[in-house]
């Protein structure tokens, strides 16, 4: 290369946005170099170990420590009596980390140990002696609110009823209640009475469903120690690291709705009541109706709209959060609905939900106000791709055909916050952003990496401002000592949130190197782009220097710059009022799966063919690691809807392990065809919405669609296990078949 | 691992301590058999039941733990005579792969084939699932169907004492065998089917891998002129034992695989099977599926 042609180099305009990018951390994962919390340990350290309740609801009479205390290599013994001013945890805070005067389900911590060993703490928690007095178990939310049941959380809620507890946190600490009742949510809009005149059909059903849980790679865990300062480090596993409240997941909902129609095929009101098992303590689960209540709002029009619910207590495992928590409930009804109600006044499900479906510019009840919206091309891509309604009429026509294996094909739709979620006052996520002499960047930012893909797609969204390589980004995400504030990890909001916060502090990033170029060039910042790796003519694209040589040039003078921006994005969205109304998100994500399996009605047996879907994600960032999102989520809705069941009876798990509690393997995923439908959101980065929840809503409900497309049999209560479907299909309810059985 | 086994350690007020004292790997079946004469020993052989049984606390380690995988005598899958002799610690993708079980004993292949996970049967060995002796024990149906003797070692006085036992009187209950403590299983003995031998192996999970039977089905016997003769039927998962199904036998042996004959031996099947409720099925489900797909694999039997 001659000088001249040097310095007429030009570079072609490239864009990371939309190109499949291998996940930065994949490398570390494939070759079990990633560190889970079990595989830390630190010089000197303790190992703790909890006492955990052998009843499910009793009083603890007493608690005697002196054998363990005594035990050589223990430190340490704990229980509630040790800490004077022992806070609550949980969303209500109904809930002591260690319990005081009373365990109310499976697994309560009632002492904790620090020994030198693990061997030594496990010894020293069989040498505890606790003197307990059993109280009634409510297994189950009905028997909860039956008049006279016990009380899980009576007033006054503490050992002695001397509130001595609720010293530090008078304002925080839950008093007890009178009743059973957690939670209760209330939502209207549009006057159901009003509808209900206007109607010609009506659905009525009750749909039951079940506990299901995350299944981390990693245990939980965590590590803590004081640095010579007295500053406690500490090592975890979570998704908030700035609120760190752990989450335990799994939720039960019954969950009885309304729905009428038109015979024209307008919906005119919807209501529905839902009854939530929120387990002994309130955690994330009793927030399920915030979630749920955005689908029987806003997924379909629906003029008028009724939503009661109550989360009560049981002395079940308590309720957490869980992927799409809320939306997959509700979607197993709605959508079921949809096709009952269009086969009831003889419309195509597919012309039914068409013709309700909303679109972009509609504000909702609820007061979630669609600016973009691919709902529709979402149902029109996965029925066309999967050949709908051809075969939805073929299948229809065979149910009554003789022969065991029947095909189904069914559908269902989502609807879901894509832009973050306004749930707490602020939903808002911040950045630091260096380059250094070498064009490196490092992006410190709020938002954890907890397997989703977020350092890729933040690095990504940071090398489209500044033209580099996305190699020359390490993000830093995983120490709240030096990352800036975030909510946390949860409501989809990731991509879109930290994204835009991302996207806010690159921009000052290259504004403040653009200043120095057009300086230095003698032009205007307009004049100039960020290319390549080069400050580059925005007309022409002849490169004029590699940034990295400006930035040193910066550096190294006598009154030297640098590259540091800050930036903090809050998303446009509202926090909702008293009446659960508010446009929480800055965007919302589409999506419609459909679903084709096969019956066998010898058995029960289903087997998942394929899944078609489409999803409104905006705009795709990275392809492949929003591909493996979906298909992930995919499978995990298969899970949900086929296998996955956390039995419990009487507070106590049956399956507490993995050969009952059943995953679903390599050889059951089915054949996937996914679309993206790009609706180029305004607010979104780079035109993105959040999908993270989105691929895992839809499975129980397109499944349902499906099994009753094959066999004219519907079912209502999840999961779709052989025996409960075989029992649909001979007409038998479903059993909780870990009861003992009875003559029939 | 024992059907209906749900007891989770939340339920075990035992300590699940051990009492481990000793470790023992013979070299010779003459050592084992000299070491079980005591009684007081636990054997491990591919582990795959004993160690998820001794860490959720459901059985406690004897004494003595000897290991038994150096033991030749234990090994190996050979034609000897009529039968094929296959060792106790033939693992179960050994048995897969072999081209004696493959040639001959088809039923088997295709139960291993449903066996747990490649992992789990690179470890996993036929005498471990036979004394493990679970009712829903993968090769249990296919060994009964193929009329097993399970070949068992001992040393009663100074000398090595070695004798062969029906599987079909083997078990006694859910993880108990006839088996004495003072015992070794060495290997099974499979006699050669005759030509017209056909064999079908049925199983029910939820899922294709990884998982327990909710029920299985075997079915053997020599089909000649549309005819079967020498039935032999066995059931997984629906008795404390797996269980040889004489009466679905009895429908079966000497009559033309039609129809009529097939519905009856379903009913029969469904009569004579005992089932119970548990985390897998209710016994209801059971007797359907053992009616059902008794039914179905004699069909797919008659239409070969």
């Amino acid at each position: 290369m001659n000088v001249a042609e040097k310095k007429h180099r030009v570079i072609e305009p490239d864009s990371l946005i939309g190109k499949r990018i291998p996940k930065m951390d994949a490398p570390d994962k494939a070759s079990g170099r990633t560190r889970y919390i079990h595989d830390i340990n630190l010089p000197g350290q303790l190992h703790g170990k909890i006492l955990r309740s052998a009843r499910i609801h009793a009083l603890i009479k007493s608690i005697d420590t002196s054998a363990a205390r005594a035990l050589p290599g223990v430190h340490v013994v704990i229980t509630a009596a040790d800490i004077a001013d022992q806070r609550p945890i949980g969303v209500a805070k109904d809930h002591f980390p260690l319990k005081v005067g009373r365990v109310r389900s499976q697994r309560d911590e009632i002492a904790a140990v620090a020994a030198e060993s693990e061997e030594i703490a496990e010894a020293a928690l069989k040498l505890i002696k606790v003197e307990y007095e059993d109280l009634p178990v409510i297994g189950n939310p009905e028997d909860s609110i039956k008049p006279g049941a016990v009380l899980i959380h009576p007033e006054p809620h503490g050992a002695d009823g001397t509130h001595l507890h609720l010293k530090q946190g008078t304002s925080i600490a839950h008093k007890g209640k009178p009743d059973n009742v957690a939670m209760r949510f209330d939502y209207t809009h549009g006057d159901v009475v009003h509808g209900e005149a206007e109607s010609d059909v009506v659905i009525e059903d009750t749909f039951k469903l079940h506990y299901v849980t995350h299944c981390c790679m990693g245990v939980s865990g965590m590590i803590a120690e004081f640095d010579a300062g007295g500053n406690v480090l500490m090592y975890s596993n979570t998704q908030v690291p700035f609120l760190h409240k752990r989450e335990f997941a799994e939720y039960l909902n019954i969950d009885p709705a309304r729905i009428r129609s038109r015979k024209d095929g307008t919906l005119t009101f919807r209501q529905v009541h839902t009854l939530h098992d929120n387990g002994a303590y309130t955690s994330w689960g009793a927030t399920t109706p915030f979630v749920m209540m955005q689908t029987f709002s806003s997924l379909y029009r629906v003029p008028h709209c009724d939503y009661h619910t109550a989360a009560v207590y049981t002395n079940n495992p308590y309720a957490g959060s869980f992927r799409g928590y809320g939306n997959l409930q509700a979607t197993f009804a709605i959508e079921q609905h949809m096709d009952m109600l269009a086969e009831t006044i003889g419309m195509d499900p597919l012309e039914f939900r068409m013709k309700n479906a909303q679109e972009a510019g509609e504000v909702t009840g609820q007061g979630m106000s669609f600016k973009s919206c691919g709902f529709k091309d979402c149902i029109k891509t996965a029925a066309g791709r999967s050949d709908f309604s051809r075969k939805f009429a073929e299948n229809h026509a065979n149910q009554k055909k003789p022969g065991n294996i029947k095909r189904g094909i069914g559908m269902a739709s989502m609807l879901h916050v894509g832009g973050g979620a306004k749930i707490y006052p602020s939903d808002g996520c911040g950045t630091i952003l260096k380059l250094d002499d070498f064009a490196n960047v490092t992006l410190i930012t709020g938002a954890s990496e907890i397997g989703q893909g977020s350092e890729t797609v933040l690095s990504q969204l940071v090398c489209e401002e500044l033209g580099l390589p996305i190699s020359a980004v390490t993000v830093v995400n995983n120490d709240t000592a030096i990352t800036p504030w975030d909510v946390g990890v949860h409501a989809s909001r990731t991509t879109f949130v930290a994204g835009n916060s991302a996207i806010g502090a690159a921009r000052k990033a290259k504004s403040k190197i653009l200043a120095v170029a057009a300086k230095k060039f003698d032009c205007t910042e307009a004049d100039l782009d960020l290319r390549g790796g080069f400050v580059i003519r925005a007309d022409s694209g002849e490169a004029l220097v590699e940034l990295s040589k400006l930035l040193r040039n910066l550096h190294f003078q006598d009154k030297a710059e640098l590259v540091m921006t800050t930036f903090y994005y809050e998303p446009p969205s509202v926090h909702q009022d008293k009446g659960f109304k508010g446009d929480v998100s800055a965007a919302y994500a589409w999506g419609t799966q459909v679903v084709e399996v096969e019956v066998d009605t010898d058995t029960g047996f289903i087997k998942l063919l394929k899944v078609t879907g489409a999803h409104d994600v905006g705009r795709v960032l990275n392809r492949l690691g929003i591909e493996g999102q979906i298909e992930g989520g995919v499978v995990m809705g298969q899970g949900y809807a086929f296998t996955e069941d956390l039995m419990i009876e009487d507070g106590k798990m049956k399956n507490p392990n993995f050969r009952d509690y059943k995953l679903v393997t390599a050889p059951e995923i089915p054949e996937m065809d996914i679309a993206f439908i790009e609706s180029m959101d305004g607010e979104g980065p780079q035109g993105a919405k959040g999908v993270g929840e989105a691929p895992a809503i839809c499975m129980a409900a397109a499944a349902a669609n499906a099994i009753a497309n094959a066999t004219g049999t519907r079912l209502f209560e999840l999961p779709f296990t052989p025996e409960k479907v075989y029992r649909a299909l001979h007409g038998q309810a479903p059993k909780r078949y870990w009861k003992p059985w009875k003559a029939e | 691992m024992s059907l209906g086994d749900t007891k989770s350690p939340f339920d075990s007020e035992e300590d699940p301590m051990t009492e481990l004292k000793r470790y023992f790997a013979p070299t010779s079946l003459d050592q084992a058999v000299e070491c079980l004469k005591g009684g007081n020993v636990t054997i491990l052989a591919g582990g795959t039941d004993l160690t998820p049984q001794s860490q959720a606390g459901r059985i406690k380690f004897r004494e003595t733990l000897m290991n038994i995988r150096h033991i030749p005598q234990l090994s190996g899958i050979t034609l000897e005579g009529n039968e094929i002799r296959i060792g106790a610690l033939a693992t179960i993708t050994e048995i897969m792969e072999h081209p004696l079980v493959r040639q001959h004993l088809p039923v088997l292949v295709e139960a291993c084939d449903h066996f747990a996970s490649d992992q789990i049967r690179n470890a996993g060995t036929l005498g471990g699932n036979i004394c493990n002796a679970s009712p829903a024990g993968d090769t249990l149906v296919p060994l009964l169907v193929l009329d097993a003797c399970v070949e068992l070692a001992s040393m009663p006085e100074a000398k090595l004492y070695r004798h062969c036992m029906p599987i079909s009187t083997f078990f006694t209950g859910p993880g108990k065998t006839r088996k004495s403590l003072c015992e070794l299983v060495t290997g099974v003995r499979i006699p050669v089917p005759s030509p017209d031998h056909r064999s079908r192996f049925y199983k029910h999970g939820t899922r294709p891998a990884l998982d327990i039977s909710t029920i299985s089905i075997g079915i053997a016997g020599d089909i000649k002129d549309g005819v079967i003769s020498n039935v032999r039927v066995a059931f997984g998962a629906v008795a404390p034992t797996p269980l040889r199904a004489t009466a679905t036998e009895s429908a079966l042996e000497g009559r033309h695989l039609d129809a009529a004959t097939i519905e009856a031996a379903a009913v029969a099947a469904r009569d004579e099977v005992n089932p119970i409720d548990d985390v897998r099925a209710t016994a209801w489900y059971r007797r359907e599926m053992i009616h059902n797909m008794t039914k179905r694999v004699l069909e797919n039997v008659a239409q070969a």
